[in-house]
C-alpha cells in the first residue's frame, strides 16, 4: 500500500512548482537555508560514508570536520573546504579527486555515484554573499557587539510604523513576500490584552477602544493596559519560569523556603515599576553589594537575592561537599543561561562541544559565588509589601501559635497518660512508648502506621487537631517573618582564606583539578585574565563584578538576550527561537540586524521594558492579522512563519486560562502579593508527601491570580501539568504548548471550570436580565470580545431552552471555556 | 471572501499538517474497500509499508544508562585486572576528554554472569527475572550513541537527534501507522513521577509533526487520566448538549480559519476525550487482575510498585490496541557514578520483577507475537572510575550499550555484536541510535527512508540520513 507515501512526491511536485512560479527569484539571503538543506540532504550522506570516521566527532584529523556545512565552511589549515556553486575550486573536491596529496579518502577510494553526488551538490550551491563575512563571521556571533545599522529602505513604506517593520519588511520584500492585513480593533484588543495582563479585556474596555476614533487610540489602549498591576503579574511570571522559582527545596524532603514569596512579589513589582534591567540584573545577583539606595528598598535588595537561592536542594544529600558543589554548578548554570543566553552548563562536566567555552571557563564563572552561602537574612518588609499589615498579621500569628501549642502539650500529656494506660506501659524506658512517640512525630497522616487500639480513641483525634493547628499556625506565622530568602558573602578581610574554585573533573564534587580565579568566559570578555573585584565592605565584592559586568552595555549578550525574550513572548518565537541558548547549538537569528537594533534601543532606553513593549506593540508587524490571503502558498515557502509574513497564533498558557475562568466569573480575587494559597489537591497527590503535610487555604484565598498560588516542587497542580506550565526544577524559556486529550477532560469535567461556571451564569444573568438571547450575548461577549452571530446565538438557546436560566448559561460557560476561539489567541 | 479559497483550502490541506494526513487517508480509502470508517481521521488504523508482525510497541526506557558490563556483557577481563590502571590515551571516542584526563581505574563487574536457556544468553544476577526468557530475547551489545550529555542522549534515545523540536519514535510510528483502538490514545507514555525525563513532554511530544501525534501521559498512581468523568451534578442531557454545541461552534471556527493546523488537532483531542471517557475505566481497571498477577509484577512489592503497576497497564493498553506505550524509569536512575552495587541494585528491585512479568504476562495471552518490546538506555557506562574513589562507579559512554529486543518478529535467543576486552568500545556488528529506530520501524511494518514528513523545506525522517535495520535479530 505505497500510495499514501506517494504523498510526499506530489507535495514536492506542487512545491517546486509553487516556487518557480511565484517565487523565481530566491535570494541570497534565503541561500543559506539552501545550502544547509543541500547539505544535508546530498552532501552528508557522501561525507559520513567516506570522510567521518577520520573527519568526523570530537576530534577530527587535522582539525577539519564535515560533521556540519560550517565545519566545511570554517575548513582545516589550508583553508574552506568547499566553494559553494564552485566544485572545481573546492579543496574537498580536490583532494578527493587525486588533484592534491594525499588523495582522500586515505588508503580508500570514493565510488564514483559519491564523487558525481559531491560535485553536484557542491555545484548546486548558492555562492557566499560578497562582504557577508563569511564562515568566520559566522562562528564569532554572538559574541561580539551587536552592529548599529540604518533600518533597510522598503518599497512599501506606508505599511511601516516604526523601525522594526522596515527590518521585518525589508526580508519580506527580499522574498517578494507581503505581510498580512492587520487585526481588527477587536481582535487586537483581546492580543494586546491577554500579551500584556494574561486576562481578558472587559467588554466595555473593547467598546471604548473600538469608539475611539482619535489619533493614537491603540498607543493609548496599550498604555491604558500596561499601568494595570496585572501587567507586573504576567511578565513577573515570564522571570519566575527563568529564576526557577519555587518555595521549597524539592527532592525527597522538600523543605519549604517560607518566605520564598518576597522574591515573586519583588519581580512583579519590579516589571509593574519598570525597573531599568541592568539594575533588576544587579539586584538579583549582588543587591547586597550594591551602593545603599535612597528609596528605602534596602529589604528588595536582599529580597531580590532570592534569585540566587531558588535552585534545588537536596537537604538529605550524604555529603555537604557534594550539597555545596550542586549549589554551586546550579548556580552558574542557571546565570549563564537566564542573563546570557549560554548553556555553560554544559562546561561542567567537560570543553564545551559546541561553543568556545572550556571547562575552566565554567569554574571561572563559578568562582564568583565560591564566597557565597545560603542564608535567611532579616529584613524588615517594605510599604511596597504592605509593612503594617504584615506586621500586625504576624503578632497575631504569634500570640495565636503560642496558644496552639500550649493547648497540644496539654493534649498529648493526656494522650500519653491514656495510652500509658491502656497499653499497660509501666515506665519510660518501656520500648512501646519510645514508638508511640515516634508515631506522634509522623508528618503525614498516610506514612503513619497506626496499629493499637489508641488510634481508635477519640482523644487521637483531638490530638490531631490540635495538631493539625498547631502546624498550620506555625506554617503562618514562618510565612510572615520579616525574612529574606537570600545569600551572604564571606567578609573582608576573610576573602583571600574564601574556598578556591577548582576545576572538577567530570563535574564531580569530588575531583577537584586546576585551581581557578573568578573571570569573565574568556569569548566573551576577550581576555582570560582574571576580573578586577571591587572592594566592598561587608561582602566580598565578587558577585558585583560579575554583575556589573553582565549588565553593562558593551556585554554582547545581555541586551540582545533580554530583547529576544521579550520579542519571543508577544511572537509566540523569538528572533532567536532557543532564547536560553544563543550558542552554536542554539538558533541564528532570523533578523539579525533587528535583533542587535532592539537591543542597542533597549540600552538607549534605559534598560526600559515598557519600552520594548511599547515598541514590539505598536509596530505594523504586530498588529497583522494571524490571516494571511496567500496563507497557502507561504506556507510551503516559509511553515514556521520566521519572517513574519503574518502575526503567529498563541494558545493560552495554564496561568491565563485559570486566571481568565475565574476573572469570567467575577470571581478572581482582587488579592495582589503575599504568602501564596495553597490550591485543593487531588488525594494520591497528597498522599505521596512523606515529610510535610498540605493544609489548603480557604476557597477565597484559592481564587488569588495562579501567580499566587504556592510552588512546592513536589506537589504539581494537576491543571497547570496538563497545560505545560513551568517544571520548577530548571530554568524555564519557553513553555511546552501540548494538545492532548487529557486537557480537553481537565476543561470539561474538572473542578474549576464548572464550579467557576455556575458563577459566571449569575454573574450574565445579573448583567443581561431575563431574556436568553440577551444573556448568551453577554455570555459571548465576556468570554470571546464579541457578540454571537445569529446562528450561534439560536444554536445556543436551543442547546439548553428547557434547562432553567442559571442551569443553561452554566453549561454555556462551560462550552465557552472549552472554545478553540477562546484558548487560541488571533 | 475569495472566489478561489476553495481551491486553496484543497491545495493548503493537502500539503500540510492534519489535512494532508486526511487526503493520504482518503487516497488509501479508495483503494481499500475492506476500510469502512476513519474518514479524515488522522489516527484511523492503516497499513504500513511492508506486512509485519509487530501491531504494538512497549518501549522500556532505563534512564540513567545501565551498565553493559553488569547486565548483559560479561567482561572476565575487568574482574582480572580490577584495581589497575585504566588507560585511555589511546582512545578518541569520547566526547568528555576532561573526564577520562584524571586517573583512573578499571572496575570489575560486582554481579555474577551466567548463561541461561537453550539459547545460553549472558544474563547477570542483576536481572533475575529475565532469566526465564532469556530465549525470548535478542540481546544487541553493540549499540553506540552520540552524546555523553544525559538531556542530549535521552532525546537521541527517543528522536534520533540531540536537539529538542524532533518528533519521538513513538509519534513517528502512530503517524505511519494510525492505531487500532480510536478510544484510547494512540501513543501513550508513561513516566515515573517522582521524577521525570529532562525536558518532560517533549521527550514524548510530535516535533514538527502535527500535534495529534503526542504522547499521552497516563497516570498509574491514583486516576489513570484526570476528570474522566462529567461531575455527577451535571444531566446527561445537558452534557451531550454542551458537547454538540462546542463541537458545533469549533468546526465554524476551523472553517474560518483552516490554516491553523492546532485547531484540527484540538478538535481530535476533545473527540478522543469523549471516548476515553467510556473507554479508559474498563481497560485500566485492575478489578479483573487475580492476586496472582499483581503480584508477579511486583505490586506486592514498594519499591516494584511504580514500574509494576505501570507494565501491567502496557500490557492493558497493548492488549485494547494502543500502538505505541512507552515507560520511564526516573530520570537518570541509572546513573551509577558513584556505586553501581547500589544504585544499579535500586534499579534492579525497581524494575526486574516487572520486566519479566511483563514478558512472561505477554507470553501466556498470546500478545508477544504481535508486540514488540524494547528495552534500552541512553547510553552505557564506562568500565572504569576515578582512580581514587573507594566504590565501585561507572561513567557514562556513548561507544557502547548492550539493550534488547523481545517479541514480534524477533529472532529469539540471539546475541548481536561485541565490544572490546574491556566492553567500551563496539568492535563486531557496530550499530548506532538510529539503526535500533530504523529496526523498531521495520518490525512494525514501515520504511524508515520512505517515511518522511516535509517540514521546512525538505524530508525529515526518524533516521535522518537513513538506518541501518540490525537484520541479525530479524525472525
Amino acid at each position: 500500500m505505497p500510495f499514501r507515501y506517494h504523498l510526499t512526491d506530489l507535495a514536492n511536485t506542487v512545491h517546486f512548482r509553487l516556487i518557480s512560479l511565484a517565487f523565481a527569484t530566491l535570494t541570497a539571503a534565503l541561500a543559506a537555508t539552501g545550502n544547509e538543506a543541500i547539505f544535508e540532504e546530498r552532501l552528508r550522506p557522501v561525507l559520513a560514508r567516506n570522510c567521518s570516521s577520520c573527519h568526523g566527532g570530537s576530534e577530527p584529523s587535522g582539525d577539519m570536520a564535515v560533521d556540519r556545512l560550517a565545519d566545511l565552511l570554517a575548513g582545516g589549515k589550508h583553508g574552506p573546504a568547499i566553494d559553494p556553486g564552485s566544485s572545481s575550486t573546492s579543496l574537498l573536491v580536490q583532494y578527493v579527486r587525486g588533484e592534491r596529496a594525499p588523495r582522500m579518502p586515505l588508503g580508500g577510494k570514493i565510488s564514483p555515484a559519491d564523487l558525481a553526488e559531491l560535485v553536484g551538490a557542491v555545484d548546486s550551491m548558492q555562492p557566499a554573499r560578497p562582504g557577508a563575512g563569511g564562515a568566520s563571521a559566522e562562528s564569532q556571533w554572538p559574541y561580539t557587539a551587536p552592529e548599529r545599522t540604518a533600518p533597510p529602505r522598503v518599497q512599501a513604506g506606508m505599511w511601516v510604523r516604526n523601525p522594526i517593520d522596515s527590518y521585518v519588511l525589508a526580508r519580506l520584500e527580499a522574498e517578494e513576500l507581503e505581510p498580512a492585513m492587520p487585526a481588527g480593533r477587536r481582535t487586537l484588543a483581546r492580543r494586546v490584552h491577554f500579551d500584556l495582563t494574561g486576562l481578558p479585556p472587559a467588554p466595555e474596555d473593547i467598546d471604548a477602544f473600538e469608539s475611539d476614533r482619535r489619533p493614537g487610540a491603540y498607543e493609548r489602549f496599550i498604555e491604558r493596559v500596561l499601568s494595570r498591576p496585572e501587567y507586573g503579574e504576567r511578565w513577573g511570571r515570564h522571570w519566575l519560569d527563568l529564576a526557577r522559582f519555587a518555595e521549597s527545596d524539592g527532592f525527597a524532603i522538600d523543605r519549604e523556603r517560607p518566605t520564598a514569596w518576597r522574591y515573586r512579589d519583588y519581580v512583579i513589582r519590579a516589571f509593574n515599576r519598570d525597573k531599568p534591567y541592568d539594575l533588576f540584573i544587579k539586584e538579583q545577583l549582588a543587591g547586597d553589594e550594591l551602593p545603599a539606595s535612597d528609596g528605602g528598598e534596602d529589604s528588595d535588595r536582599l529580597v531580590s537575592l532570592g534569585f540566587l537561592r531558588m535552585g534545588p536542594w537536596e537537604a538529605d544529600s550524604l555529603s555537604m561537599q557534594k550539597l555545596r558543589q550542586d549549589f554551586l554548578n546550579e548556580l552558574t548554570g542557571v546565570t549563564g543561561s537566564a542573563f546570557l543566553g549560554l548553556t555553560v552548563g554544559c562546561a561542567q562536566c567537560h570543553d564545551h562541544k559546541y561553543d568556545p567555552i572550556p571547562q575552566r571557563d565554567f569554574y571561572r564563572l563559578q568562582a564568583f559565588f565560591s564566597a557565597t552561602r545560603a542564608e535567611r537574612r532579616p529584613a524588615p518588609y517594605a510599604d511596597a509589601e504592605n509593612r503594617r499589615e504584615m506586621k500586625r498579621v504576624l503578632r497575631r500569628y504569634e500570640d495565636s501559635l503560642d496558644e496552639a501549642e500550649d493547648s497540644l502539650d496539654a493534649v498529648q500529656a493526656r494522650l500519653i497518660d491514656r495510652f500509658v494506660e491502656i497499653s499497660g506501659v509501666a515506665d519510660e524506658d518501656d520500648e512501646r512508648l519510645e514508638t508511640f512517640r515516634k508515631e506522634l512525630n509522623v508528618k503525614n497522616e498516610f506514612f503513619r502506621k497506626r496499629t493499637g487500639p489508641i488510634f481508635e480513641e477519640p482523644l487521637w483525634r483531638e490530638w490531631l487537631a490540635a495538631k493539625d493547628t498547631r502546624d498550620r499556625l506555625a506554617e503562618l506565622h514562618a510565612r510572615h517573618a520579616p525574612v529574606a530568602t537570600a545569600v551572604s558573602d564571606v567578609v573582608p578581610p576573610d576573602v583571600p582564606s574564601v574556598a578556591p574554585t577548582f576545576v572538577m573533573a567530570g563535574g564531580e564534587f569530588d575531583a577537584p583539578g586546576e585551581s581557578v580565579k573568578p573571570g569573565f568566559p574568556a569569548p566573551l570578555a576577550g581576555t582570560a585574565q582574571p576580573a578586577e573585584i571591587p572592594f566592598r565592605s561587608g561582602s566580598s565584592g565578587r558577585r558585583i563584578a560579575l554583575a556589573e559586568w553582565i549588565a553593562s552595555p558593551d556585554n554582547p549578550l545581555t541586551a540582545r538576550v533580554m530583547v529576544n525574550r521579550i520579542w519571543q513572548h508577544h511572537f509566540g518565537a523569538g528572533l532567536v527561537r532557543t532564547a536560553s541558548d544563543f550558542g552554536r547549538n542554539g538558533d541564528r537569528p532570523s533578523h539579525p540586524e533587528l535583533l542587535d537594533w532592539l537591543a542597542l534601543r533597549f540600552v538607549e532606553s534605559g534598560w526600559s521594558v515598557k519600552q520594548m513593549h511599547r515598541l514590539m506593540l505598536g509596530s505594523a508587524t504586530y498588529r497583522q492579522s494571524t490571516h494571511h490571503d496567500r496563507h497557502t502558498e507561504y506556507a510551503v515557502l516559509d511553515p514556521d512563519n520566521r519572517l513574519l509574513w503574518r502575526m503567529n497564533w498563541l494558545r493560552l498558557d495554564a496561568e491565563s486560562i485559570r486566571d481568565s475562568v475565574l476573572s469570567l466569573s467575577g470571581r478572581l480575587s482582587p488579592v495582589r502579593g503575599g504568602p501564596s494559597a495553597l490550591l485543593d489537591v487531588p488525594a494520591d497527590v497528597a498522599q505521596g508527601f512523606e515529610f510535610f503535610k498540605w493544609f489548603a487555604s480557604s476557597p477565597a484565598e484559592q481564587r488569588k491570580r495562579t501567580v499566587y498560588t504556592f510552588q512546592r516542587r513536589s506537589v504539581v497542580q494537576p491543571f497547570m501539568e496538563t497545560f505545560d506550565a513551568a517544571n520548577m526544577s530548571a530554568s524555564c524559556s519557553r513553555r511546552n504548548t501540548t494538545t492532548v486529550a487529557p486537557q480537553a477532560l481537565t476543561l470539561l469535567n474538572g473542578d474549576l471550570v464548572n464550579d467557576e461556571a455556575v458563577h459566571f451564569a449569575r454573574r450574565v444573568i445579573g448583567e443581561a436580565g431575563e431574556d436568553r438571547a440577551a444573556q448568551v450575548g453577554r455570555a459571548f461577549r465576556l468570554a470571546l470580545g464579541r457578540m454571537p452571530s445569529a446562528d450561534e446565538r439560536d444554536q445556543a438557546v436551543r442547546a439548553f431552552a428547557d434547562a432553567p436560566a442559571e442551569q443553561a448559561l452554566a453549561r454555556l460557560g462551560v462550552v465557552l471555556f472549552n472554545l478553540n476561539e477562546f484558548l487560541y489567541l488571533q | 471572501m475569495h472566489p478561489d479559497l476553495p481551491r486553496r483550502d484543497f491545495l493548503y490541506r493537502s500539503l500540510t499538517g492534519v489535512g494532508g494526513l486526511a487526503l493520504m487517508d482518503l487516497l488509501v480509502r479508495d483503494l481499500s474497500a475492506a476500510r469502512t470508517d476513519g474518514g479524515s481521521d488522522p489516527l484511523a488504523s492503516r497499513p504500513g509499508h511492508h506486512e509485519a508482525p509487530a501491531k504494538s510497541c512497549i518501549f522500556l526506557s532505563m534512564l540513567g544508562g545501565p551498565s553493559q558490563m553488569d547486565t548483559f556483557d560479561p567482561k572476565p577481563a575487568l574482574t582480572r585486572f580490577d584495581g589497575t590502571p585504566m588507560d585511555w590515551s589511546g582512545e578518541d571516542l569520547t566526547d568528555q576528554p576532561s573526564l577520562f584526563a584524571a586517573a583512573r581505574k578499571i572496575v570489575g563487574s560486582p554481579f555474577e554472569f551466567r548463561r541461561h536457556g537453550e539459547s545460553g544468553i549472558w544474563i547477570s544476577d542483576l536481572l533475575p527475572d529475565l532469566w526465564p526468557h532469556a530465549d525470548e530475547l535478542a540481546v544487541v551489545r553493540s549499540v553506540q550513541a552520540d552524546n555523553g550529555n544525559h538531556p542530549a542522549a535521552v532525546f537521541q534515545m527517543n528522536t534520533g537527534f540531540t536537539l529538542p523540536g524532533n518528533p519521538s519514535v513513538g509519534s513517528w510510528v502512530t503517524f505511519g501507522l494510525g492505531t487500532e483502538n480510536r478510544n484510547l490514545p494512540a501513543f501513550c507514555a508513561l513516566p515515573d513521577f517522582r521524577s521525570l525525563p529532562f525536558s518532560g513532554s517533549q521527550q514524548w511530544g510530535s516535533g514538527f509533526l502535527p500535534a495529534t501525534f503526542q504522547g499521552t501521559v497516563l497516570r498509574w498512581n491514583g486516576e489513570a487520566v484526570r476528570d474522566l468523568k462529567a461531575p455527577d451534578a451535571v444531566d446527561p442531557g445537558m452534557a451531550a448538549a454542551s458537547r454538540d454545541l462546542l463541537r458545533s461552534y469549533n468546526r465554524a471556527f476551523l472553517d474560518r480559519h483552516f490554516t491553523n493546523p492546532d485547531l484540527q488537532a484540538r478538535i481530535d483531542a476533545y473527540e478522543l476525550a469523549f471516548r476515553m471517557q467510556a473507554e479508559v475505566p474498563g481497560v485500566l481497571s485492575m478489578d479483573g487482575e487475580s492476586e496472582a498477577t499483581r503480584r508477579m509484577y511486583g505490586l506486592d512489592d514498594a519499591r516494584a510498585r511504580s514500574f509494576g503497576t505501570r507494565c501491567l497497564i502496557a500490557r492493558k493498553l497493548v492488549e485494547h490496541g494502543v500502538r505505541f506505550v512507552q515507560l520511564y524509569t526516573p530520570s537518570q536512575s541509572w546513573d551509577g557514578h558513584v556505586d553501581i552495587v547500589w544504585n544499579h541494585g535500586k534499579n534492579s528491585a525497581e524494575t526486574s520483577r516487572p520486566v519479566g512479568a511483563l514478558l512472561a504476562d505477554l507470553k501466556r495471552r498470546g500478545l508477544l507475537e504481535s508486540t514488540l518490546v524494547v528495552w534500552m538506555g541512553e547510553f552505557g557506562r564506562t568500565p572504569d572510575t576515578v582512580a581514587d574513589r573507594k566504590t565501585k562507579g561507572r561513567d557514562h559512554n556513548i561507544g557502547a550499550m548492550s539493550m534488547w529486543f523481545a517479541g514480534a518478529g524477533i529472532k529469539a535467543g540471539t546475541v548481536v555484536g561485541e565490544t572490546n576486552d574491556l566492553g567500551y568500545k563496539a568492535v563486531q556488528d557496530v550499530y548506532h541510535v538510529r539503526d535500533v529506530h530504523a529496526t523498531i520501524l521495520h518490525l512494525m511494518g514501515l520504511n524508515d527512508m520512505r517515511l518522511t514528513y516535509r517540514h521546512a523545506g525538505r524530508n525529515r525522517r526518524l533516521t535522518d540520513t537513513g538506518g541501518r535495520v540490525i537484520r541479525e535479530i530479524l525472525a
